[in-house]
């Protein structure tokens, strides 16, 4: 008991303590539903049986049913488009803004300061306002692109079936953007500015410069960003109600968006559930790339 | 980082790469003041014909703002001081070692990510409804939102902890303090601005918190301000000056912190690091 | 709003009693209500809800106001864990999940013995949506429809005498008024991806002969190449796959389409916003002289078969039911019944407007009941909007919901 007592206070079980009071909370608040879904997709699910575990067993028939819908490609195209889109968004305008703000101007760093609006901003909000934005005859987007000269007729964003995934896309870019850009900024900084200085007196330019020091110094960060983008693009919900809903004829439906629809529009949980369980794959890929990031992380 | 030959040039881009960005949120203020049919008008007006300021004592007082954004308040509270409180600890501790099972917990932490809340939902209401929860519905969300936050939290504050130059701890260790001693007075206060940011950060986020507290609040007395929000969406009945009013009074008081704050935001998450 | 204030007061005032007073000899039973209403006006539920309290002792009402999306999801949790309220007020389609399920209270004899409800009165459509295998298990609590609503002015200025009267007529108007180059639409309408695209698809298909289990007729197919043609020459806007009826509805009242498919909830808000000449007149038809159709909208009423309570949630139901005509001069909603007259408002659109819908009604059918209503009702909308961004075929598009529709719906 004793030597117990001791390691807590001072040994290996401090650090056991320290991350087994978070786990067990994760696994009772995160791990359990999981369970549940994983559970549920195996299951025949009715209003009856929702509140209890022990339901019939129906094997892979709910995993069957939903590939074999109509929309099943679509949809899996679909997030296929919004994650690595919207990641590439973000990613690639992020880092622009986080490099163009390590410059030195007046007001640098007031300003960038407004790019973080985003991150505060309720996915509910951006939802509603990116709908607006975006609609075809009153939205303003079209306003500033006849402007500007850029098309010519309206663009249906919502409803134009080749369009919507795109404007969908779009709106998650922008909140994703405050994201990405504050912790490439921080990556950025961490960087010694010596380092710079010594290849700049090497003679080289500034793409050198950015892929033999920039990169390579920021790929820890950059494998956090990219694993916590991916993920939280996977779970980027409040959108889609609001722009498309899923449409036109589900051209811009997405796996989470499916996964609802499946529980709380057409009240068939299991379905919801198995969609959810497919989602899987692609966070196991975002752990994967950032457990991988962390191998190349520098100690301080 | 690199030579800057025309510092007045380059403010000149980074303003008009801002008014870009900003351009929903300047949208959101604009269709607030318009009249309902304006809104709808095509083309539209990039300026209200008769802006209408009326609208936001308005909705604050019939919408009944002040107990949603109270409501609000509490929950992104609670949200910080639990994620704080469960992510701190464990992210030192997945920062301080390098080995196969400090991997696994990295793998594990983010895998409980894995459903959207809205998957979520069913499961942890069946859950809250057994263990007696739905009684207390903000402490019930408190606890669903932490488990979203903390990864999160979790992650980026191991970050700040890697900076934390190992070399001061473990002369603490040296100099006969407790691993708790040398947790709380040395490697604590050394990475207190990042946490302090990442803690920040986190309340912005639970501020909008909107899919655990809709199913779980069903008194509106607790409910906070994304579901106070999520009312007006009604199917025949979507007041949008309205829903943009309301929507520019939730976000405006947590966008101006931070854009005051946002100096310190970015400072303390890298000036954690003590190089 | 000052009204949810003296409510959430009372409520606070309720609690403070039930905790500080001494226990009362008989306790008053509690009766819980979910529905839509109250979320941005009163409503008839909330209202009535307030004033049985006002006037009842030994029952008290604790209503909740849900959101319209949430509100079957909520209570399918709800009875599932055993929470479930006494009383909701469900869309009519939504109605036969629970009522086939037995998740409401079968209320056929209680109904019978009641001088207050009286089945007979009700109109054939919404009763058919609280009917499930000859039995009751709800009463309907108010009902809407769509006709169409045109701008008279535009119609006069490109010389059409009189509102279209088959889709034909409907096509050829709505082309000769769009004005592309000013913002104009002919014609507009709600495709949009939700239930509210079937809503107003779905009596197309009917009037052409077929049903929301045969979807594939002719006359769908030939309406959704009318539409899909109007879409492409600029007659109407894309937007209509993504605007709820009342956005839609918007854009006619700011001048912007010459005619709008919409409801009879439109009107209050036309005679504020629309600064023209209006009128409605019925869903157009196929032929002249053919089989009309149309939506059949509106809220039911149904008491949860888990109740504790179940004569008490009777009698909040009577009262509901006996405040009934008050429902249109107080909210502007259409009694499900026969035996109400209507008051005119004095307002000659309003009333001219209601006459008409009150025609309509007699044509409206309902969506289903099924119990599966949520999965067809997807197939139709669909089908419809991949018809009409040229996705599929609309052969194509209604063969795929016939067979979607055919796999779901067992009977």
């Amino acid at each position: 008991m004793r030597r117990i007592l001791s390691s807590i206070t001072d040994g290996k079980g401090f650090d056991i303590l320290l991350v087994s009071l978070t786990m067990i909370f994760l696994i009772v608040m995160a791990g359990l539903p999981l369970l549940y879904n994983v559970l549920m997709s195996f299951q025949q699910v009715d209003m009856f049986n929702l509140g209890t575990f022990s339901r019939p067993f129906i094997g892979l028939e709910n995993y069957q049913d939903v590939i074999s819908q109509p929309e099943f490609g679509l949809v899996m195209k679909n997030t296929a488009i919004f994650v690595f889109g919207s990641i590439i968004g973000q990613f690639c305008f992020g880092f622009a803004l986080a490099i163009f703000f390590m410059a030195k101007f007046p007001f640098a760093s007031t300003i960038r300061g407004l790019f973080l609006v985003s991150w505060v901003m309720p996915g509910l909000v951006v939802g509603a306002l990116w709908g607006f934005i975006l609609a075809g005859d009153y939205g303003v987007l079209n306003a500033i692109l006849q402007a500007l000269g850029v098309t010519n007729g309206t663009m249906f964003w919502k409803s134009d079936p080749n369009l919507s995934i795109w404007a969908v896309t779009i709106a998650n870019i922008w909140l994703g953007l405050a994201f990405n850009m504050m912790l490439l900024s921080v990556g950025l900084a961490g960087i010694p500015g010596d380092l710079y200085e010594a290849a700049e007196l090497d003679g080289a330019n500034g793409w050198q410069r950015f892929s033999t020091i920039t990169l390579p110094m920021m790929r820890a960060t950059i494998g956090a960003v990219l694993a916590l983008g991916l993920i939280y693009t996977l779970q980027q919900f409040d959108l889609f109600p609001a722009i498309t809903e899923g449409g036109p004829a589900n051209s811009s439906s997405v796996a989470q968006y499916w996964a609802w629809q499946w529980s709380f529009k057409l009240f068939d949980f299991a379905k919801g559930a198995t969609v959810s369980v497919m989602m899987l794959i692609f966070v196991l890929i975002a752990s994967i790339v950032y457990v991988w990031s962390t191998r190349h992380e520098v100690r301080g | 980082m690199s030579r800057v030959p025309v510092p007045k040039l380059l403010f000149v881009l980074a303003i008009a790469l801002a008014a870009i960005y900003l351009f929903p949120l300047y949208w959101m203020y604009v269709t607030s003041l318009k009249g309902q049919s304006e809104i709808f008008a095509n083309p539209p007006t990039f300026w209200p014909r008769n802006p209408d300021p009326s609208i936001y004592p308005e909705t604050w007082a019939r919408r009944n703002m002040s107990v949603f954004l109270w409501n609000s308040v509490v929950i992104g509270s609670g949200v910080t001081a639990l994620t704080v409180l469960l992510g701190t600890g464990c992210a030192y501790v997945l920062a301080r070692y390098r080995s196969v099972w400090i991997d696994i917990g990295l793998f594990a932490i983010l895998m409980l990510q894995v459903l959207p809340a809205s998957v979520m939902i069913t499961p942890l209401y069946v859950g809250f409804n057994q263990l007696g929860l739905l009684n207390y519905p903000r402490t019930a969300v408190i606890l669903a939102a932490s488990a979203k936050a903390i990864p999160f939290y979790i992650v980026l504050v191991r970050a700040t902890f890697m900076n934390v130059p190992r070399e001061l701890e473990e002369a603490a260790l040296v100099d006969g303090n407790s691993r708790w001693g040398a947790f709380f007075f040395i490697v604590l206060p050394l990475a207190r601005n990042g946490i302090l940011v990442l803690a920040i950060l986190t309340f912005m986020q639970a501020f909008g918190e909107y899919i655990y507290s809709k199913s779980i609040i069903t008194t509106q007395a607790y409910q906070p301000a994304s579901v106070g929000l999520s009312g007006f969406l009604g199917p025949n009945s979507t007041d949008w000056n309205g829903i943009m009013a309301y929507a520019a009074i939730y976000v405006t008081p947590i966008v101006a912190i931070f854009v005051i704050l946002q100096r310190r935001i970015v400072a303390g998450l890298t000036s954690g690091a003590l190089k | 709003m000052k009204f949810s204030k003296v409510k959430l007061l009372a409520g606070v005032a309720f609690a403070a009693m039930a905790i500080a007073g001494p226990s009362v000899a008989q306790e008053p039973v509690t009766i819980t209500v979910w529905s839509i209403d109250g979320a941005n006006q009163a409503g008839p539920s909330d209202t009535f809800s307030k004033e049985f309290n006002e006037q009842s002792t030994d029952i008290k009402v604790e209503y909740r106001t849900l959101k319209f999306d949430e509100i079957v999801n909520e209570t399918l949790r709800a009875y599932a864990t055993g929470s479930a309220p006494d009383i909701v007020s469900l869309d009519n389609p939504d109605f036969a999940l629970f009522s086939s399920r037995g998740a409401f209270l079968d209320i056929t004899d209680m109904v019978k013995n009641s001088d207050v409800i009286n089945a007979d009165a009700y109109f054939e459509g919404p009763l058919n949506s609280v009917t499930w295998d000859g039995k009751l298990y709800g009463v309907p609590k108010y009902t809407d429809t769509i006709g169409l609503f045109y701008n008279k002015d535009m119609l006069e200025e490109a010389g059409i005498a009189e509102p279209p009267q088959t889709w034909e007529e409907f096509e050829a108007a709505a082309r000769k008024m769009a004005k592309p180059d000013q913002g104009i639409y002919g014609a507009t309408l709600s495709a949009r991806g939700n239930e509210e695209g079937t809503f107003q698809f779905l009596p197309v298909i009917q009037m052409s002969g077929g049903s929301y289990k045969d979807v594939n007729t002719e006359g769908a197919r030939e309406w959704l190449s009318m539409v899909k043609g109007m879409i492409d020459d600029g007659v109407m806007s894309q937007d209509v796959l993504s605007l709820g009826q009342f956005d839609s509805t918007g854009t006619f009242n700011s001048g912007n389409a010459a005619m709008a498919i919409s409801g009879p909830w439109e009107i209050e808000r036309m005679v504020k916003d629309a600064d023209f000449d209006w009128g409605v007149t019925l869903l157009p038809t196929f032929k002249e002289g053919d089989e009309r159709s149309s939506a059949l909208g509106g809220f039911n009423l149904g008491i949860m078969s888990t109740t504790k309570h179940p004569e008490e949630a009777f009698k909040v139901l009577e009262y509901f039911v006996s405040q009934d005509d008050r429902l249109f001069p107080e909210f502007g909603y259409l009694p499900a019944r026969g035996d109400i007259e209507l008051p005119e408002t004095g307002v000659e659109k309003k009333d001219a407007a209601l006459k008409v819908f009150q025609e309509q009604l007699k044509y409206a059918k309902p969506r289903g009941p099924s119990p599966v209503w949520q999965k067809v009702s997807k197939a139709i909308f669909d089908a419809e909007q991949a018809a009409l961004t040229g996705q599929m075929t609309p052969d194509e598009a209604l063969s795929q919901a016939q067979s979607t529709i055919d796999s779901v719906v067992q009977d």
